[in-house]
């Protein structure tokens, strides 16, 4: 062995050769004669220590893997089941519709406060809150004329149709800004279907735009 | 361990089967993504990137400006995203299918982007960007090497930025931005996620009865939370 | 022999006869890689203070922000620690094969070429040609370069495992093999799947992740505890505790590593499967650190500066892992995401665990590569009590400016210069940090230019020395 001193920083010799090292390695492999009958724990600890993490692994996989479906990003959910399309959620589609520019929003403003005369408010608006099939008929096919909402009255002027003869929505779109009106400020009324909207739009066909009068009739 | 063979053939199935697992797995379920069309708009969604906004996103990764900012929203009661006006739901593998090269990004020294041109409460314009680029801000350093000071010979240039975007030229020059910068500018102000495809708002599924009850009640919590979250 | 200065020929049991033919590129390679340590932290230092500092070299195109942080990462990876690590791998299988190193001239023309792909690869991402993808930064032009150079240099490698002499198979042996071979197949397959023929949108960042992860897992990890394997056993003249169970942690490390790609994905635009099976995946490699722990503990113990360093190393491993871990659940993640805090682990990582390891055993391995001693003790000691200091300073400064950053991002009202504010002292410190790891590292490349450099042209000018007339001038 070289003279140098013990951990010397510019050498540090090797306890053993190559030969010694792998020998030595290699005879930990082979079966060791068991010399005091007794069970090692290590084997036993780490064998609890692997169950353990396989029992974590197991269960966070099963609980938040979405059904390694590739539509759920969101680790909470679970897949609607085969066949089923996912459905967006009605009230944020409907508030996306609602605040799309040229839409509701324009008139009816962010807060649904409307602008006094002009454009009704539908925050506690008895219209939003009440029958059905005449909330759905004034989307559908607009209103003319006055119209008197909370105790106010508002003739400035005309909803247009979202209905065939004016934006066009689908049935899906009426039910979904419906509904997220619906719920939206304060109201507090049931959400709206498509398949309601396309009972309307199947019973009226093509109707001009309504006045208030006409739709008071509606129950 | 003795057998040489044996380890090559672990080597290559430890490999094979994770490759197989996430990369070919991942590949058949979203490698092949179609847009999403919209029978009420009669569009589909996301839109093809214009060329100006492709050479954009070349710039902008050869920039490498992927190691300060992402572009990646995070669902809504996963960290603040929507709260900082970032987008209104999660990003999805859906908006990324018409990106040649997809810049998710990492760290968020700098704000997302996801939805730069969309930006609640106020989108920027390109004099704004070009402004931010110009002298920075905050931890974002100036990039005054994508803009050219030049004498002013005859007209002013049309591309001349205004003074009135925070941008200040010496008397008698002008600050042009370079072909780069422009097309920067046209990628950031592309960025935008217009359409809500079913998967990214998701209805709340069906009640699962081995799921626990606080499941269901994240489920139930989650869907609701968009339309409560003020901008 | 020429007048060498006062280091002593150092008596090793073992036989200098295997490294008779492959010292030249093993030299060149370890050369290559203490410079590239060197330059990688000269940029690494740049990026950090551009973090507090904006316009630190903003005005120069070359020096922008996201370039920086491309070449100071490419620089480390590819330039230290695989050259390094690819040497040490190199000497130790010839070492335990007992035959000399086979086709040096193509290790040495591999190891040339890999470093001039890797001078212009990061020339190329300097000019703006980088890919901006985490790990892979390469200009696409230079990548075929870098992939068959690789495979030059590991035909000595597997040549030196499949005509050992002596015929058992030791820890080193399988993981250096497992570098050896999983990199080519990594690296080819994340350049076609996302450079020659890129795939659709975010399938990019699955492929990107799993190689990024595959990187850490399956190459440089490997690569470190090969070294270490060999170097602390040897050094301490003790058997490996439970050195038994020493395969289980292997194929553990090998299996479960590759599928904890979608780490940095964890609620991203890609499906949720991947990143909960990535976050299994983190936690169940904790088997693979503890039985590294229990194999290798106690490393630094007793020993010289080389085993501290890897003692040093190995604790920053396990903690490393056990961060990683911990840090993968959702509701840690959520306010860790995207901050200084995942450097912070990326430091401990890479600069605390491998690269230390690697250090250690460069330390031990060069004198028997050289045939003498290190030049300077004094620079040894001081390199690994700044190196451990930097390492902890840093990783501490930038987990702290994580935390700091992710409760700031986590509350709306706080605009993007607050948050540069409130992590600019922190910021500062890890910059600090990084000028000591960077000023560690210079003593390395000087303590390697006396001891390897300066005898090697000593011997050359002697032998073409005339003679008697100079005799006067002689050193």
């Amino acid at each position: 062995m070289s003279p140098s001193q013990p951990n010397d920083p510019t050498f540090q010799p090797a306890a053993m050769t190559d030969e010694e090292l792998l020998a030595s390695h290699e005879k930990l492999l082979e079966p060791q004669p068991d010399e005091r009958a007794r069970y090692p724990i290590l084997p036993l600890a780490l064998l609890f220590f692997f169950s353990g993490l396989i029992l974590f692994a197991a269960t966070y996989l099963n609980r938040y893997s979405g059904r390694y479906d590739p539509t759920v990003f969101n680790e909470n959910s679970l897949p609607l089941g085969k066949g089923k399309e996912a459905k967006v959620d009605p009230v944020a589609f409907g508030k996306r519709l609602f605040n799309q520019s040229g839409a509701c929003v324009t008139c009816h403003q962010a807060t649904g406060q409307g602008v006094p005369v002009v454009y009704p408010p539908l925050a506690g608006s008895e219209w939003v809150n009440g029958p059905d099939e005449r909330v759905i008929s004034i989307l559908l096919y607009g209103l003319q004329g006055t119209v008197h909402v909370t105790s106010k009255s508002f003739s400035a002027a005309v909803m247009p149709s979202f209905g065939p003869s004016g934006f066009n929505w689908s049935d899906d779109k009426i039910a979904d800004v419906l509904t997220y009106v619906r719920q939206e400020w304060g109201n507090k009324a049931p959400p709206v279907t498509p398949e309601q909207v396309a009972a309307v739009r199947a019973k009226d066909g093509s109707h001009p735009a309504w006045s208030e009068g006409d739709l008071l009739q509606i129950k | 361990m003795k057998n040489g063979a044996l380890l090559f053939l672990g080597l290559f199935a430890a490999l094979g089967v994770s490759w197989a697992g996430i990369v070919l797995g991942s590949s058949r379920q979203f490698g092949a993504l179609a847009p999403f069309y919209d029978g009420g708009s009669d569009q589909s969604f996301p839109a093809g990137m214009p060329g100006a906004a492709a050479r954009g996103q070349l710039v902008y990764r050869d920039l490498n400006c992927a190691s300060c900012h992402t572009q990646q929203v995070r669902r809504p009661g996963y960290g603040d995203d929507q709260a900082r006006g970032w987008g209104a739901r999660q990003s999805v593998a859906r908006d990324y299918i018409y990106q040649p090269f997809v810049q998710l990004g990492d760290s968020r020294i700098g704000p997302d982007l996801a939805n730069f041109s969309a930006r609640a409460p106020s989108a920027p314009d390109a004099a704004i960007i070009y402004s931010l680029l110009y002298n920075g801000r905050g931890s974002m350093p100036a990039y005054q090497f994508l803009f050219e000071t030049q004498k002013i010979s005859g007209e002013v240039s049309s591309h001349a930025l205004q003074s009135s975007a925070g941008i200040q030229a010496p008397a008698g020059y002008e600050v042009v931005p370079t072909e780069r910068a422009e097309a920067l500018v046209a990628y950031l102000l592309s960025l935008s996620s217009p359409f809500d495809y079913p998967e990214s708002v998701p209805a709340a599924p069906p009640k699962d009865e081995k799921a626990p009850a606080a499941a269901s009640g994240a489920q139930a919590a989650a869907p609701a939370k968009p339309a409560e979250t003020k901008k | 022999m020429t007048t060498a200065p006062a280091s002593v020929t150092p008596v090793d049991s073992d036989s200098g006869a295997v490294e008779a033919c492959g010292r030249r590129p093993l030299l060149f390679m370890t050369g290559s890689a203490i410079a590239w340590l060197v330059a990688s932290g000269v940029f690494s230092l740049i990026a950090g203070i551009q973090l507090h500092a904006p316009g630190f070299m903003a005005d120069c195109p070359i020096f922008t922000h996201g370039r920086v942080q491309a070449l100071a990462e490419t620089s480390f990876v590819y330039g230290w620690l695989a050259n390094a690590g690819l040497a040490l791998v190199l000497w130790i299988l010839a070492r335990l094969g007992g035959e000399p190193l086979r086709a040096a001239s193509w290790i040495g023309a591999g190891a040339f070429f890999w470093n001039l792909g890797v001078t212009l690869g990061l020339v190329g991402i300097a000019f703006g040609e980088g890919t901006a993808i985490p790990l892979l930064q390469f200009p696409l032009a230079v990548q075929p370069l870098l992939l068959v150079s690789y495979g030059a240099i590991a035909v000595g490698g597997v040549l030196a495992w499949t005509g050992r002499r002596r015929v058992v198979m030791y820890a080193s042996h399988w993981y250096g093999v497992a570098a050896l071979f999983l990199f080519p197949w990594l690296f080819s397959i994340a350049q076609v799947m996302l450079l020659w023929f890129p795939v659709r949108g975010t399938l990019q960042a699955v492929v990107a992740g799993w190689y990024e992860q595959g990187i850490w897992t399956l190459w440089l990890a490997p690569l470190a505890l090969a070294a270490a394997y060999y170097v602390v056993p040897k050094a301490r003249g003790a058997v490996l505790g439970s050195y038994d169970f020493a395969s289980l942690g292997f194929w553990c490390l090998l299996f479960v590593g590759a599928w904890t790609g979608g780490r940095h994905l964890i609620g991203g635009p890609v499906p949720a499967w991947i990143s909960t099976i990535a976050i299994v995946a983190a936690s169940t490699l904790l088997f693979h650190y503890a039985i590294v722990w229990i194999n290798l503990r106690g490393a630094g113990c007793a020993g010289g500066p080389a085993l501290k360093f890897i003692g040093f190393g190995l604790f920053a491993y396990v903690l490393g892992g056990l961060g990683d871990a911990l840090s993968a659940v959702r509701g840690i993640s959520e306010v860790t995401q995207f901050t200084h805090f995942d450097q912070a682990q990326h430091q401990l990582a890479f600069t605390g665990a491998i690269s230390m390891m690697l250090i250690g055993s460069v330390y031990y391995a060069l004198p028997r590569l050289t045939g003498r001693a290190w030049a300077y003790g004094g620079l040894v000691r001081a390199h690994l009590a700044l190196t451990a200091l930097g390492v902890l300073v840093l990783v501490a400064a930038l987990a702290a400016a994580g935390i700091v950053q992710g409760r700031d991002l986590m509350q709306p009202s706080v605009a993007f210069a607050k948050i540069g504010s409130d992590t600019a002292p922190w910021l500062l410190l890890a910059s600090a940090a990084q000028a000591v790891l960077l000023l560690g590292n210079v003593l390395l490349l000087v303590n390697f230019f006396k001891s390897a450099l300066c005898p090697f042209y000593a011997a050359a000018a002697a032998s073409i020395r005339r003679p008697a007339a100079l005799e006067a001038r002689a050193s």
